[in-house]
């Protein structure tokens, strides 16, 4: 099913064109079509809903077992009973189902749909997470979808589509040295707003997207989310996801010469800041992790900034590499002896306390600087806790000193 | 298609996410919407759960349901009786989530519906009206859409496909 992306017609096209349901055509924007996703992927959090909602309707099988997978990762480590139940109900209902199951501890959906290579170029993939997007990375159209779609996409093995519309943002210049591509786009995020973007396929063009290794287009395309996109693509050298666009898409441009790192404020990522507008905010919990940022070249970076120092006193620096894979290769190259030595809690993979459905939640008051993609009040389980987020250069730094830094601070 | 019901105006302010609607952790908890109901927009808007009525409508005054792919956002919202969301925009997976779970969710300029008022929607029409007056106007949704409503959602429709019954 899945086709060869080629210059010209805007990928999201490519792709819903190459897997409608029947003869219907054109794909044109604004039209309703149906598809035949590749893959259907679960995640634990919606897994319950799912089966409940198979049990209501009276439907007891899938499409292709084959081509429906489970993955267990936001209940990793369950500290409730009442999600220790549910997490039963989501195992036995896969079972009964038959399909591909990926089990606690093995990694965050989207991390594992790049790795298996569920993500291909020009697959498409629907997930029931919102961060599905993280497919554009990858040359995959990835749809986050809510658990009535999942099940019917189950079911029937199909799903219906609006075919978007498609936008280009254009990168020029090349950032500081500090800034990382979450950096960028919540840069972007804060100065367009999401008007330019809500519901449309964003194809992100430049040399800056073009050179980016994977782990950091995964980032990039895991906050298409947040920007409000239904979908996002970012160019590769290798010509797996095309560089350039359509002639005549609309175009957002955006001169990220010399952009400097930057933080959110609590309590949305568009209160994204420079770095040094929040400087000096004190911080005692960091997490690393989250299918933004917790793949081998984060970890990297956060234990080339830790290497041979020390965690501040009171302060919690939890890591949560996000996938098995990660964590092992992680281990394999050093960094999390570095961690481990620095004083870091480096926890099983899995999407860690992103959502707050496992520990550890932070304190009434504190404040919290994470590499997750968005910052919601009671996002990590506790409203009354107030959530910064950065890369993890930034969230390594700050772990160190209990307050974040500088750009002249980082290394 | 006509389709005409009777709301009365809650209105919501700011970007509100779908945390807001519904935080994760009891979505984790959870698979009945009864036994997520009284959370509904729990730190977002403190008490605001004890004063909806059946019948109410949502209307936002900006973006409304960006965020988690959740659809308890919206089983959140039937289950306190909440009957239609008018926002000028939406976030994508909570706009689908709702037509799925058959919740018209209207996009359209918000600025003359004011808090308590009764409003009328003419889903066939694309009006809010109150008090013969019309205060907004949206396109006609699309027929799939409208046969989701009165399918009572998506699923009951692929069931209907499925099984032919």
């Amino acid at each position: 099913m899945t086709k060869k992306l080629e210059r010209g017609a805007p990928l999201a096209e490519q792709i819903i064109a190459g897997h409608l349901a029947g003869g219907e055509g054109p794909v044109t924007p604004g039209r309703l079509v149906t598809v035949r996703p590749d893959r259907v992927y679960v995640q634990d959090g919606n897994a319950p809903t799912i089966a409940r909602l198979y049990e209501q309707h009276g439907f007891t099988t899938v499409f292709d077992p084959e081509r429906v997978s489970f993955v267990f990762d936001h209940s990793v480590l369950v500290a409730d009973v009442d999600m220790a139940d549910r997490m039963k109900d989501a195992d036995r209902f896969a079972a009964r189902l038959g399909v591909d199951v990926r089990a606690r501890g093995q990694g965050i959906s989207h991390v594992l749909a790049a790795e298996v290579g569920w993500f291909s170029p020009g697959a498409l993939v629907l997930g029931s997470d919102s961060h599905t997007c993280v497919g554009g990375a990858f040359g995959a159209l990835g749809l986050g979808m809510g658990a009535s779609d999942i099940v019917a996409a189950m079911v029937t093995g199909t799903t219906w589509l609006r075919v978007p519309d498609t936008v280009e943002v254009r990168f020029t210049g090349t950032p500081a040295r500090a800034t990382r591509p979450r950096d960028v786009l919540l840069s972007l995020l804060r100065d367009k707003g999401q008007e330019p973007f809500l519901y449309r396929s964003v194809e992100f063009t430049g040399a800056w997207a073009r050179s980016l290794s994977d782990d950091a287009s995964a980032s990039l395309a895991s906050l298409g989310v947040e920007l409000g996109a239904k979908c996002v693509f970012v160019p590769d050298e290798q010509g797996a996801v095309p560089t350039g666009t359509a002639p005549g898409l609309p175009r957002v441009d955006f001169d990220i010469g010399g952009l400097q790192p930057t933080v959110a404020l609590p309590h949305l990522p568009a209160r994204t800041v420079p770095l040094d507008e929040a400087a000096g905010t004190p911080i005692s919990y960091v997490f690393l992790g989250s299918c933004t940022n917790s793949r081998l070249e984060d970890i990297a970076e956060a234990a080339a900034v830790v290497r041979g120092r020390r965690v501040g006193p009171g302060i919690q620096f939890v890591v949560t590499p996000g996938s098995n894979a990660v964590y092992r290769e992680a281990m394999r190259a050093g960094y999390i002896d570095t961690l481990l030595t620095a004083g870091a809690v480096v926890t099983p993979a899995g999407c860690g306390t992103c959502v707050g459905t496992q520990g550890p939640l932070p304190a009434r008051g504190e404040n919290v600087l994470s590499t997750m993609n968005r910052n919601f009040r009671g996002r990590m389980g506790n409203p009354e806790a107030n959530i910064y987020l950065s890369s993890p250069v930034v969230a390594a730094a700050t772990a160190l000193s209990g307050a974040i830094p500088r750009v002249e601070d980082l290394p | 298609m006509t389709h005409t019901s009777t709301y009365r105006v809650r209105r919501v302010t700011g970007t509100v996410s779908t945390d807001d609607i519904i935080p994760a952790r009891y979505k984790h908890m959870h698979t009945d919407p009864k036994l997520l109901a009284p959370h509904l927009f729990e730190a977002y808007l403190p008490g605001f759960v004890d004063t909806v009525e059946p019948g109410d409508a949502i209307v936002s005054d900006s973006v409304f349901g960006i965020g988690s792919s959740r659809e308890q956002a919206v089983s959140t919202l039937l289950a306190n009786g909440i009957g239609l969301v008018i926002a000028p925009r939406f976030g994508r997976i909570l706009f689908r989530n709702c037509w799925n779970l058959a919740l018209p969710a209207i996009e359209t300029d918000t600025d003359r519906l004011t808090e308590g008022m009764t409003i009328s929607l003419d889903l066939g029409r694309g009006e809010i009206r109150c008090e013969g007056t019309v205060l907004a106007t949206f396109p006609e949704p699309p027929p799939f859409l409208l046969e989701m409503i009165s399918h009572g959602g998506l699923l009951p429709r692929v069931k209907t496909r499925v099984t032919g019954a």
